[in-house]
């Protein structure tokens, strides 16, 4: 009983957004609000839980922000997502293998990783540019290929610093390579609030909360509103004198470089370096939370990324505790696997213009 | 009218399908049940009953020979289908002359596993006596909790490769 | 006119053109002996063709690369991990798990149809976001539900804490059963005569079908879904019922497929089957809407000569084995991608000549 009137609180609280809400989004909020409410009961720790989700917020946020741009440019979701990742780990293997340490390392990752992502990402809206209307699946094969190309070339580039190759053959990347001594919690440790078992990482969030205004800022200027324009109507934007293809190729670049970025960040908060295979699948959970945050196909906010952020990493850390300590049967995989896939299926399924 | 007699013979197209293909799929049950069969060439005791074991049988299935069997050694073939056939080559001693026997055999639906006796089966003893079920006792390799494995890169390397 | 002919023609053949370069080039490097490359080349051909070929119906219909037929394929891993429990065996055990997969696959295949459906135009992303939802729902069934809810006996299957499979599923009491039916073995080639008959037997299904009133629909609807519509077309019923097709032939090679292994890896065997059959058929020569039966065979010769050749030559040139493994693997997401791509370019280009042509019609009609 008590449980239906605190849906209902939340639900007049989050009144405003509700409609385009959609059933499936309204069943996660749901389901996340339950499994806060029942976590205290089965002896989870409330505040150890919620750091954990602010903390996940902190490390993935970036990545979910990514896709905002690509969105809003008609080019759909960015399942080449891996593709930005890439460039992130060429910046931080870089910063490593030339020796920057501790937090400043992250700068130089940063700066090193930025080139990368915009050639990259150059070529790659370049080729999404030429393909209109079947980005999506396209791009989740770029990111795959990429991926596999660069398994090859962690295995073959000329990088020396012993804290990163294979100790016996003394070449070839780890496949997890150790940020202690780099730049794990570089971010986190600026500001960190620590009140009994809750801990806020002040400086990732802030992080994340100037990239996000940054990017609230750049579609309220002339080239963000050419960009909303061109993913609302290209047609239209064409005839009022907009360069679509040029926009449409900043957007990809941003998001390319959001990526890599974004890696950058995941990496100092979870302290490893991960290559090889691991980039693989990383855009379906970005897609999938920005979804979940109340997202389309062809319509993001920045609203929807921080809320989606927020749900699918909720979900993503609470139910393997909440269903250990409740029913001693770890169902949390299929769960994130159900959920997530559905969410971007049903987004799929929705009736959209643009993107044709 | 018409179309719903076109309609009726559809129906009876699928019905007729469906139940053949059901058919079919009990068939493989019976035809398909496979069985583990061991051989003992042990001497048979029960109730004061002794019945003594000969010196060597080999056992054949489909002319190929499966086993060789000297006193108190047990072998086992995999088989399909409810009915055992096999042919038994007896050599009662040492040195001695051997005898064929041609044995068919109805095997228990519900056992995996069944252990016949040979010497008690040769000595004309009911199947209750002389076949038994085989409950194997579980490999302490099985009996360890294995780590499930669900990751969605797991597999990515090996295509169709052994 | 003649001109464009040869540059389709060689834009057509241009990925089978490389492969034959890439094996051309590998073969000789990786010093396999011929017999051994044959030989494995064939077995290759009776497990894949199968599967493959399940792949074409959907583009027959227009509904590009159906990246879900992993679907199928969990269907019949569902059904032989049954069959195996039951310990029904050999040539029976295929047929009865064929049985089960079958009204599985033909569900999987209904939910997929309709989602394609209300997916219409993103039909390939939606189908491979399909695979990994219901891989999902596959996984809540095979690691919760079997055992508790779907009785499993035998420990040999089943995880010691009382529900759920295990990693591996021995197929051993069925292993190759199909393959040495009929035993034939040419010059130390062994052929797997039996299955190439099951193969050959789809082949002609495929042909035969092809000529139906139901399979010209889907031709027409392949084409041109409005044209379709207006010729009194069912056309979402149509699209439906080629991807059930296609899943209940899928399941039924994956059957194919795993009694050639001799095991199932539970939760990994169907997640990349999709990926590289589709690779495979790329590489013979097809296109998103365009597949022939021609194309599954070459598709695989070469696919897989690549695939046995590449990493040994890797080895020997690097002194690596990994760089072989990787590059294998890249060519085959690159080769999915370039054809993606070539698809893709090729639909908008001929988008603008039919829209150029409708303009000047309708220049010639204004002048009227």
């Amino acid at each position: 009983m008590s449980e239906q009137t605190q849906s209902i609180t939340i639900k007049e609280r989050v009144q405003n957004f509700i409609e385009d809400f959609g059933l499936p989004r309204l069943i996660i909020t749901g389901f996340l609000i339950l499994l806060l409410i029942i976590a205290p009961f089965v002896g989870a720790d409330l505040p150890t839980q919620i750091s954990n989700i602010i903390n996940r917020f902190s490390w993935n946020g970036i990545l979910v922000l990514a896709m905002v741009p690509m969105v809003h440019s008609g080019c759909g979701l960015n399942f080449g997502l891996p593709l930005g990742i890439i460039s992130g780990l060429l910046g931080a293997t870089l910063s490593i293998e030339l020796g920057f340490t501790g937090p400043f390392s992250f700068v130089m990752a940063a700066l090193l990783a930025t080139p990368f992502a915009l050639v990259f990402g150059s070529v790659y809206g370049w080729l999404l540019n030429k393909i209109k209307g079947g980005e999506m699946m396209i791009a989740t094969y770029v990111g795959f290929s990429s991926v596999s190309l660069m398994c090859m070339m962690w295995l073959l580039l000329p990088y020396h610093s012993p804290n990163m190759v294979w100790g016996m053959a003394g070449k070839g990347l780890r496949t997890t390579i150790s940020l202690e001594g780099y730049y794990t919690q570089a971010l986190a440790n600026i500001l960190q609030i620590n009140i009994g078992n809750l801990s806020i990482p002040t400086g990732a969030i802030l992080f994340f909360a100037i990239l996000a205004f940054a990017m609230w800022a750049f579609l309220h200027t002339k080239t963000g509103t050419a960009m909303t324009a061109v993913g609302s109507n290209p047609d239209f934007a064409r005839s009022a004198g907009i360069n679509v293809d040029r926009i449409r190729l900043i957007s990809v670049v941003m998001s390319t470089w959001l990526a890599a970025i974004g890696i950058l960040v995941y990496e100092q908060g979870f302290g490893f370096v991960q290559l090889y295979m691991a980039p693989f699948y990383m855009a379906l959970p970005a897609v999938s939370a920005i979804l979940i945050g109340g997202a389309t196909v062809n319509k993001a906010t920045i609203t929807n990324v921080i809320v989606g952020t927020i749900l699918f990493q909720g979900i993503v850390t609470m139910t393997p505790t909440v269903m250990n300590n409740m029913i001693h049967l770890d169902m949390s995989e299929v769960i994130r696997i159900v959920v997530s896939n559905g969410m971007i299926l049903y987004a799929l399924t929705r009736k959209t213009e643009g993107t044709k | 009218m018409k179309i719903k007699k076109r309609d009726k013979a559809t129906w009876i197209v699928r019905g007729v399908t469906l139940l053949i293909v059901i058919a079919i799929a009990v068939l493989m049950f019976i035809i398909g049940r496979g069985h583990t069969i061991y051989f003992d060439n042990k001497p048979f005791e029960s109730a004061g009953d002794k019945i003594e074991a000969p010196y060597k049988v080999e056992v054949l299935v489909g002319g190929e020979k499966v086993a060789r069997l000297k006193e108190g050694e047990r072998g086992m073939v995999e088989t399909m289908g409810q009915s055992f056939d096999m042919q038994l080559v007896i050599t009662k001693e040492k040195n001695g002359k051997s005898s064929k026997v041609k044995v068919s055999l109805p095997i228990p639906y519900n056992m995996d596993g069944v252990v016949i006796n040979l010497p008690a089966m040769l000595a004309g003893k009911g199947p209750e006596d002389y076949m038994t079920e085989f409950v194997p006792t579980p490999s302490s390799a099985e009996l360890e909790d294995e780590e499930v494995v669900t990751d969605e890169t797991e597999g990515l390397m090996d295509f169709g490769d052994e | 006119m003649k001109k464009t002919s040869i540059r389709d023609l060689v834009t057509r053949f241009s990925v089978p053109l490389m492969f034959v370069l890439i094996c051309a080039v590998c073969a000789p490097i990786s010093g396999l002996s011929p017999t051994y490359l044959i030989n494995e080349i064939v077995t290759r051909m009776g497990r894949n063709a199968f599967l493959i070929l399940s792949l074409l119906i959907p583009i027959m219909a227009g509904m590009g690369l159906n990246f879900s037929m992993t679907l199928g394929a969990m269907a019949g891993e569902i059904g032989l991990i049954l069959v195996c429990d039951w310990q029904i065996v050999g040539i029976p055990g295929m047929i009865l798990a064929m049985i089960i997969s079958v009204p599985i696959s033909a569900l999987l295949g209904l939910f997929c149809g309709k989602v394609l459906n209300m997916a219409k135009g993103r039909e390939m992303i939606t189908s491979y976001i399909i695979s990994f939802f219901i891989n999902g729902i596959y996984q809540l069934v095979v690691l919760y539900m079997m055992g508790p809810i779907i009785p499993i006996k035998h420990g040999s299957i089943k995880l010691p804490r009382g529900y759920g499979i295990r990693n591996t599923v021995s197929l051993l009491s069925m292993r190759q059963k199909l393959d040495n039916l009929i035993p034939l073995n040419i010059a130390g080639i062994k052929i797997p005569v039996a299955t190439f008959i099951v193969v050959f037997i789809l082949c002609i299904v495929i042909v035969r079908f092809r000529k139906t009133k139901l399979g010209q629909d889907m031709r027409a609807v392949g084409q041109d879904m409005e044209v379709a519509r207006d010729a009194g077309i069912d056309v979402e019923r149509t699209r439906i019922i080629s991807m059930i097709l296609s899943t209940v032939f899928a399941g039924i090679g994956m059957i194919i497929y795993l009694q050639n292994m001799g095991n199932i890896a539970t939760y990994s065997s169907h997640s990349q089957i999709g990926m590289f059959c589709i690779a495979a058929l790329l590489v013979g020569g097809a296109s998103v809407d365009k597949a022939s039966i021609g194309n599954v065979f070459l598709g695989i010769i070469l696919f897989h000569t690549m695939f046995i050749v590449a990493p040994k030559a890797g080895t020997v040139i690097t002194g690596d084995s990994m760089i072989g493994e990787y590059f294998r693997v890249f060519v085959s997401y690159a080769v999915i991608t370039v054809a993606l791509i070539m698809y893709e370019t090729g639909k908008r280009r001929a988008k603008s000549r039919e829209g150029q042509m409708l303009a000047q019609q309708q220049e010639v009609s204004d002048e009227d």
